[in-house]
């Protein structure tokens, strides 16, 4: 079975933007260690002459025409789940471009 | 700055990838508007855009048209199949956490762009493009612990379209950038102006003295053709200063600072390029039949290099023809003077539009043909049968470029048309002998020069209205030379 080291924990943390302390480390480690494993089975299918599936539905070319729709929801309302505004932007812990 | 003795031993490699803001009046998979220029913060948003739980995005139909049709300006033709893919990575301006695009099947393959620079060809390969969906804006104001985001941008359709490493130095850099920029125009694909940022450019460079890649960085966001070259150059030399020392090239992305023209480190920004890209099971794939993609051939417009051959015909120099080459409307304009008269009047146009400016001739948006082909042949029919002069001729061409008009109607009204009526100038003509008997004698004994100042005379007293080349062999022919 897949073992993760702390390191892959962590670098999974920092790609997911979370800080996570030792204990949850070692947690986190156990329980997606224990998920690889399960899904691991699948590499004991042979899958040689097996398409991958990319859809189910069967569907292609679902398009819409290239006209606005009033999808009835104002900014106010559709803003209203953010932490915080200014100025109807949303405001979000700052972002270190430099 | 790296001595040319030193440079000349390294082989410099470029690959280029440029983001195109697709000209669709609504964005990529929402029925929102996708003007984002002007508008109210997150006033261009929706469910969609904001990846609310539950909202199904629908794909744009105009955006499949117009990603064909760059197939084809890109020298291929769009893929039969193609489909979207999420990348995941997590930043404020993605609300969905993922930003969905064409990774494993892109609706562009291949390709190649064909250009001069200093009268030699260029081939840069075209290793894919594919349709994406652009981020929101974050902006961070100066001295505050936070940041602001605004979601108009998000969603926007974009092609991103990747070069094979075919560039050799800067120089081909920039020229390669703005033959994407013609490109995109000329097929009418986007708007492509480069002010409002819908054309972006990353730069990737590696020097080498081997036949072996050196380690490449990626300097990101280039807006304009000159910082292209700049940032481009900036590396070049930057690696090679390195490598001198004994140092490495670390791989890594940079941005560009205008003011200091110089690139920078932007580590730690994305140090994991671990997207985890996964096929999006909303959006069922792209399925272009032939008839479809004939479709889209037979409305392709015809492209830069078409008319730079029909105006290397006209024998025009190469400067005028790049100048014209600008301006897709220019350049339509000339031809359909051409297809409409003849290769004198298409040519005299040519250089009326790129040697008589207007004030308003910046960027791309300027005056879209407000002159028609029919004035603009009638205007230099009225220079080719001496009605104008070549002076009066570009005053009135600046003034049916501002506000349009009728030429011959302008030429009236100004009192510009040329007196090419024999009667009248030899009238004036007798006068102007008759004034300056001096000069009249010093042409009979064979001093030519006098003439022009006759000439000029005969100008003055008819205001400028006389047929200068009329006027000179009247006068040779009253003096019965």
């Amino acid at each position: 079975m897949v073992e993760l080291t702390n390191e892959d924990v962590l670098k999974l943390a920092r790609l997911a933007r979370l800080r996570l302390n030792d204990d949850e480390c070692g947690v986190f480690k156990k329980e997606i260690s224990s998920i690889l494993g399960y899904v691991e089975q699948l590499d004991k299918v042979d899958l040689k002459d097996v398409v991958p599936t990319y859809q189910v539905t069967g569907l292609t070319n679902v398009t819409r025409p290239d006209t606005e729709i009033d999808y009835g929801a104002s900014t106010k309302e559709l803003l209203k789940n953010a932490p915080a505004l200014e100025n109807n932007q949303i405001k979000v812990k700052r972002m270190l471009d430099r | 700055m790296v001595r040319p003795e030193i440079r000349s031993g390294y082989r410099v490699t470029i690959g280029i990838e440029c983001h195109v803001q697709l000209k669709t009046k609504t964005k990529l998979f929402s029925a929102v508007g996708n003007d984002a220029r002007e508008a109210p913060a997150n006033t261009l948003i929706s469910h969609i855009d904001l990846g609310m739980p539950g909202a199904l995005p629908v794909l744009n139909e105009a955006a499949v048209v117009l990603a064909s049709r760059a197939a084809f300006a890109l020298g291929t033709k769009p893929q039969p199949f193609s489909k979207f893919d999420r990348k995941h990575y997590f930043y404020p301006d993605l609300p969905n956490g993922y930003q969905i695009t064409q990774f494993y099947d892109p609706i562009i393959k291949g390709g190649v762009v064909t250009f001069d620079v200093a009268g030699e060809q260029r081939q840069v390969r075209i290793h894919e493009a594919h349709l994406e969906a652009d981020a929101g804006k974050s902006t961070h104001p100066v001295g505050r612990d936070y940041s602001l985001v605004d979601l108009n941008r998000a969603g926007t359709p974009l092609l991103e379209i990747v070069s094979e490493p075919d560039i050799h130095s800067s120089e081909d850099a920039r020229a390669y950038a703005r033959e994407l920029y013609l490109l995109v125009r000329y097929a009418d694909v986007s708007d492509a102006s480069l002010y409002y940022g819908n054309m972006r450019f990353d730069v990737n460079v590696s020097v080498s003295k081997t036949d072996e890649l050196g380690t490449r960085t990626e300097t990101k966001n280039l807006n304009s053709f000159r910082s292209v070259e700049k940032a481009a150059e900036y590396e070049i030399d930057r690696q090679i200063a390195l490598l001198e020392s004994g140092e490495a090239v670390v791989q890594e992305t940079r941005g560009w600072d205008d003011s200091k023209q110089e690139t920078f480190s932007q580590r730690g920004k994305e140090e994991a390029h671990d997207y985890r890209y996964m096929p999006d099971p909303d959006l069922p794939p792209i399925v272009l039949s032939d008839d479809m993609i004939a479709e889209f051939q037979k409305s392709m417009p015809l492209l830069p290099n078409i008319y730079r051959d029909v105006l290397k015909h006209l024998g025009l120099d190469l400067a005028t023809i790049e100048t014209l080459i600008d301006s897709p409307a220019n350049t339509k304009l000339v031809k359909n003077v051409l297809d409409e008269s003849d290769a004198q009047h298409a040519k005299r146009v040519a250089n009326w539009l790129v040697n008589v400016s207007t004030e308003d001739d910046d960027d791309s948006q300027q005056s879209d043909n407000r002159v028609s082909a029919e004035a603009a042949i009638k205007l230099s029919k009225m220079v080719s049968d001496n009605k104008l002069s070549s002076t009066s001729a570009k005053e009135i061409w600046q003034e049916i470029l501002v506000q349009g008009g009728d030429p011959e109607a302008l030429a009236q009204s100004k009192n510009l048309l040329q007196v090419s009526d024999q009667g009248e100038i030899a009238s004036i003509v007798q006068a102007v002998l008759a004034e300056n008997p001096k000069a009249a004698e010093d042409i009979k004994n064979g001093e030519m020069k006098a003439i022009g100042f006759l000439v000029g005379q005969v100008m003055k007293q008819s205001k400028g209205k006389a047929n200068p080349t009329l006027a000179q062999a009247v006068i040779k022919a009253q003096l019965g030379l």
